[in-house]
Order: structure tokens, then sequence, then C-alpha cells
């Protein structure tokens, strides 16, 4: 078996584990593995979408442009979860031990295991641009951060009540 | 964050990344303690502000004082487990339906996968049924006989710091917005739970500024930013300016006049901040072009109430204004403007608290001669059914053509919908003001609507990330509806949702605006002598 034809044969089996490993980043993963309402379940189901999308397009050599939005799918969610940056950037690195579990684990993949690499390159460039859009994710974070103080909505606790200062500074006068 | 080991990475070829970055959980939620880190807290309470609000008649903040949720030290007082569970069994006496929660689940499970801190954070004690547990562990162990006997296996737990500062952690994890409510079949209000958590909080002085420098503020001047009446009526006035040189309407409220029919009480984020001012100048508008005779509070210059997130007794003080100031300017009833927790106090509470009152009438529209019924015991009328009345009885004008630039769906807010059941009104308006509009899909709104995930004082910005992973069960849906429908713009009718929906579109579907469905009005209402200028975004629409 071809390396391209093993990938495609084995989806099913590599897509299904790289999910299942993903989602095994969350206390409680049961309701995200199981439910596949996307408004009922959405981390679940959209992070399953997009790395399901990530794979297919590993498989057909698409352009480095067409990964950015299934990326930011999956990213845009684990940069506001409780993760360090390295264990939100993992799963994307994880790919390539998910492919040579499946492989290994079969007669007609294992002789391909010592082929995997230009595949590891490509997961490689995925995961690097997957951390481009995890900055990007976070500096959007600050810019809402500091949004939010200009507005003024901040004032609802930062500032000095009018009537309080007339207070203090009677009470220092008196 | 997670230190990689360089044996850890020699290991990561045969175990995975995501094993060598710590990421998969091993150990069971009793047995995992909470760390408090940076941007998974709220700021707590500032002493001065607690010393206060304790100083105040008719509620009790104690224990005042400086402590960091981050260190293990929270300088609790010594007998601060006597008080808690002293406090626990106040509770269960009064409250009857704090006992029955307690008693009568049966873990069926129904709420757990219904909750967005849930479905954002995957934590297993954002599951309704396990918050509750934080405390009903506790309630078992000392309050219930199985308990006292045979404790843990009993599901039992001994009252400890950890487990305080769990109550810390997932009491401010909860929004109160009570859609797992609506699932459970034996009507168990989590958002009850959480109140009593916060109370219990409270009296071993441990609670968030965002929550409590407002009730502070309103307890003093009446609003949440403590303006004094000079400055709450200079901020309308400035809305004014704005809207005739927008409209060339000139529009004359009134403030704290004795004897106008009726008295308009709104959020004061309406009056001050974006979005909320360009709903303000929708109702500033409605009111001038039916020619209501109504009035400005500037003491009840609030409709929000964080006391409802804080404690019984807070919220009915802060509530007490409102009947108040109609009392005094006699004022025949009250006209609610767009907010969501304030009408579940008004709606739920305010009657019981602070009324009856004997010296109002039933409310009844003086354009339309509508008789409000629903609000005869309140005496106080929100204005989606207000407007929605003015429509159906022809009384205004609208083009809506002058909302062509928006393509809206509609976000239920939680209070309203699942404390009022204020479904219709809102979407009667939308299909008067704009051309078309669409919904999102079933699960996630009306009664099922998802909550922006700030709600309950959780609207502070050092919680950032907290709030968007909350709050992305809702942007999910509006996502969809953008993607498919070209939908640019969420109406609704929270003064909080219009800020921190504004912040969640920002980060999860930037190309969709968020404003108050009396802006909406205010874009296609037309007035008699008008000279609008030709407003490409309505209101918004810079001159």
């Amino acid at each position: 078996m071809e390396l391209s034809e093993a990938l495609s044969a084995k989806k099913k089996d590599i897509v299904g584990l790289w999910i299942d490993r993903t989602l095994d980043s969350y206390s409680s993963p049961g309701f995200f593995k199981k439910s596949t309402d996307p408004f009922a379940n959405p981390v679940g189901s959209i992070i399953s979408q997009g790395l399901t999308i990530l794979y297919e397009h590993l498989l057909a050599n698409a352009e480095q442009q067409e990964f950015v939005e299934p990326l930011d799918q999956v990213v845009r969610i684990r940069a506001v979860q409780d993760f360090a940056p390295s264990q939100a950037m993992a799963p994307f690195l994880e790919l390539k031990w998910v492919i040579r579990q499946i492989f290994s684990a079969s007669k007609e993949t294992r002789h391909l295991l010592g082929e995997l690499d230009k595949l590891d390159c490509r997961i490689d460039a995925m995961a690097l641009a997957a951390f481009d859009n995890y900055l990007v994710c976070r500096e959007q974070l600050f810019r809402n951060r500091i949004r939010e103080l200009k507005s003024g909505r901040a004032i609802l606790t930062d500032s000095a009540c009018p009537s309080a200062i007339m207070r203090h500074n009677n009470d220092q006068s008196a | 964050m997670a230190v990689v080991k360089v044996d850890k990475l020699a290991r990561s070829v045969a175990e995975g990344p995501t094993l060598m970055t710590g990421s998969i959980p091993k150990r069971d939620w009793m047995d995992t303690p909470v760390v408090f880190k940076p941007g998974n807290y709220a700021y707590p309470t500032k002493p001065e502000v607690l010393k206060y609000l304790d100083s105040q008649k008719g509620v009790s903040f104690p224990n005042a004082r400086e402590w960091n949720p981050e260190q293990d030290d929270w300088k609790l007082p010594e007998n601060w487990k006597d008080i808690i569970l002293q406090g626990l069994a106040d509770r269960l006496d009064r409250f009857r339906s704090l006992k029955i929660f307690m008693d009568c689940c049966v873990r069926c499970g129904a709420c757990s996968d219904k909750c967005h801190f849930f479905l954002g954070t995957g934590d297993p004690k954002n599951m309704p049924v396990l918050r509750a547990e934080l405390l009903r562990s506790v309630y078992r162990q000392d309050f219930t006989r199985a308990g006292k006997i045979l404790g843990k296996l009993a599901g039992g737990r001994e009252m400890t710091v950890g487990v305080l500062k769990e109550w810390f952690m997932y009491a401010y994890q909860c929004t109160e917005c009570r859609r797992c409510s609506v699932f459970c079949p034996y009507g168990i209000d989590t958002a009850e739970i959480t109140m009593m958590l916060r109370e219990l909080l409270h009296l071993v002085g441990v609670g968030i500024n965002w929550a409590m420098e407002p009730v502070s503020n309103s307890n003093r001047t009446g609003n949440h930013m403590g303006l004094t009446p000079q400055a709450f009526k200079g901020n309308v006035e400035f809305l004014c300016e704005d809207i005739e040189n927008l409209t060339g309407v000139k529009v004359n409220p009134t403030f704290n006049r004795k004897g106008a029919e009726v008295l308009f009480v709104t959020p004061s984020a309406d009056v001050f901040a974006e979005p909320g001012i360009f709903t303000c100048m929708g109702y500033l508008l409605l009111f001038e072009a039916i020619g209501l005779d109504y009035t400005w509070s500037t003491y009840a210059s609030e409709g929000g109430n964080f006391g409802l997130f804080t404690s019984n007794e807070m919220m009915k003080k802060l509530n007490g204004k409102i009947y108040a100031e109609a009392n005094r300017l006699k004022s025949r009833w009250i006209l609610g403007g767009e907010c969501g927790h304030m009408w579940r106090v008004l709606h739920q509470y305010m009657d019981t608290m602070n009324g009856p009152t004997d010296f109002m009438e039933i409310p009844r529209s003086p354009i339309t001669g509508t008789v409000f019924e629903n609000a005869r015991s309140t005496k106080m009328v929100h204005i989606s059914e207000f407007t929605a009345d003015l429509i159906k009885n022809g009384k205004i004008t609208l083009d809506k053509s002058r909302n062509a630039h928006v393509k809206a769906t509609f976000h239920d807010s939680c209070n309203p919908s699942r404390a009022m059941g204020l479904l219709e009104e809102p979407r009667y308006i939308l299909d008067h003001v704009v051309d078309n509009w669409v919904e999102m899909p079933a699960n996630t709104i009306r009664e099922q609507t998802f909550c922006c995930g700030s709600g309950t004082a959780l609207n502070t910005d050092e919680i950032m990330e907290l709030r968007m992973r909350s709050g992305f069960p809702r942007a999910n849906a509006v996502k969809y509806v953008h993607d498919k429908h070209g939908v640019n713009t969420l109406g609704c009718v929270c003064a909080i949702d219009r800020a921190t929906l504004t912040t969640l579109m920002d980060y999860w579907v930037p190309a969709v605006q968020v404003a108050g469905l009396s802006e909406l009005v205010g874009n296609a209402l037309v007035i008699e002598g008008e000279q609008r200028q030709d407003l490409t975004e309505g209101l918004r629409t810079m001159v």
C-alpha cells in the first residue's frame, strides 16, 4: 500500500483517534465526544469538524491558505480555554503520533512508518500556522480588554464616586 | 504554564504531545483542588467598599480585608466554619426552596450539559448538578442524618477551606441564567443555589469588586456609576443634542418632575456607554414622537440591581428607590427600559419585597388606551410591551428602509425570556422595524436561549478568557446565522448584553454588531417635522 493510499484508507481511524485524544484534554470529555448537535455541543462538534477538514487538506496537499479557516475554528476555542499555550497547541503535533499509532497497528501499513518525513514536515507547517493563529486570538483578547476599558465601562468600578469624594473632603476638613 | 522537561520530550514520541504537556486530566473531580490564577477569577471586593456597605442599615457585609485568591491564606475569620454552617442553617430555615433543592435532586443529569460554562470549558464542576453538589455535599454532611453517620458514603463532605475556595470559584462561574432549570424535571433552580453560595461567602468577607462597587455606588447615588443628579442629567441632555443633530428633532426630557404621568427607569449604562446610548436615543425619540407625559428620576437612575447577585437584603434595599421615587413624584405608573436582570427583580421580587403599592394606578397607555393587566400589581411595564402595543394600534409610523443596513437576529436575554416570558413582543417589534431578520437555531433561543456568559457581575475585563469561553455557545449560534444568512446585527433587550455581546462578537463573529431593540425602533421612526440627515447607519451615523 502506498502512503497516500494508506492515509485515505485509514482516514476514519486516524481522524477518530485524533479527535478522541484532543477532546481527552478536557476534564469531562464524554459529552463533547457524544453529542453531534453543533448548537448543543459547540466545542466538541466544531473541534471535530475542524480536525477532519485539516486532515482532508493534508491528504489533498492543499495550499497553506486553505488551512487558515479550519485552524482558526479549533485554535480560537482553545486560545480562551484553561490551557497553557503548549497544551492548546499540542493536538496539531499530536497528529504525527496518531498516524504512527494507527500505522504500526496494522501489517499493511507498518512498512510505511519510515516514509513519513514529508508528511511530518507538512504537519509541522500546520502546527506553526496554528501558533500564528493562536497569537492572533490572544492579541485580540488583549485589544478587547483595552477597548472595554476605553469604552468607559471601567468607570463602573474604578472611578471614585463624586459624592463619596465630597464626603471624604468634608471629613478631612472637619 | 506547563514546563516541558527533556525526559518528557524524549518520551513524547511514545506518548504523544497531549500527554507530554499534561493536558489530559487524570484525577477525579472531588480530588481536583481549584487553582486561582490570573484570568480565572474576578478581583475581590475592596475593603473600603465592604466597610461602607457594612455600615448601612438593613444589610451586613462583615470581615472586610485585603486578600488575594492566589495566596493560600485568604485571611478568613477564625471561626469561619461556624459562620458558614450557621449561615447555611439560617437559610435552610428561611428558604423552603433551598431545603427542597438540597433534598430532591436525583442526579438524573438532565441539566449537566445545558450550562454554557460547562459547554465552554468541559469542566465537570460547571455542570449545574455538580455545582450544586459543592453545597449539597456540605448540607448532607452536617444537616442530614445519613450524612452525619455515613459521611462520604452518603455523599457528604466536610466543610474545609478547599471547599470554600471551590465555592468561590464556581459561584462566580454561574451567571444565574437558569437555562439548566428549564430542563430539570424537578424544577430545581440552580441560580438560587448560586445565590445562596454567594450569600454564604459574603458572611466571611469573600466577594467580587465588580459586583460590590456598583452596589455601593447604587446605595449612595442611585446608580452603578455613582453619578450625581447633575452628571446624570447632563449625560441625557448630551444625547438630546446628538438626536437634534441627527434628526432635527428637539427632545426635551424632564427630570424629577412631580405629577408626570409616567416614571421612566432604565439601566444607567443606557445614558453613558456605547452601544447603550443609541438605545437610549431610541427611547427619547419614541417618547417625543408620541408626546408621552413622563419624567426621569435622578435617584431611581438605575434599573439594574446588582443586589440580585449579592444578597436578598441588598437587592431589596436597592430596589426600594423605584417605588419611593414613584411615590415622591406622584407618578401613575412606571415604564422600564431594556435590561435583563433588572426585569427579573422587577417582575419576580419587587412586588413582594417592596410592594404592593397603593399610590399608583394599573398601567394604561395614554396613547392607545391599552390597560396592562399583567402589571396590575407591580405597576411597571416593559418598554417592549409598550412599544409593541403602539405598533399594533398604529400609533407610530415606521420606515423599515431606514434600517436597510441591518440584517438582524434576536438574542433572547436570559431574564426577560426565562423569568418573565417576554418572547413575542420583541419579535413583533422586529417584524415592524427591519425588512428581514432570522432566528437562530431553536435550541439556542426563547426559553432555551444561551447566556451572553457575562451576567451576574461577571462582565469585568480581568476574566476575559472565561467570558469568551462561556459565551461561546451563544456566539456559535450567531456565527451560524451570520455565515448562512449574512446577519450583521444581534438585537437584544438587555444592557449587560449590549456591552458584553459586543466584546463577544468582536472575538467570535467580528462582522456582527449589537443593538438594543429601541435603537432599531429609533432608526425607523418617522416623526412629524423631522429633518433627518441621510443616516446610513441609523442613530450610529457619524455626522
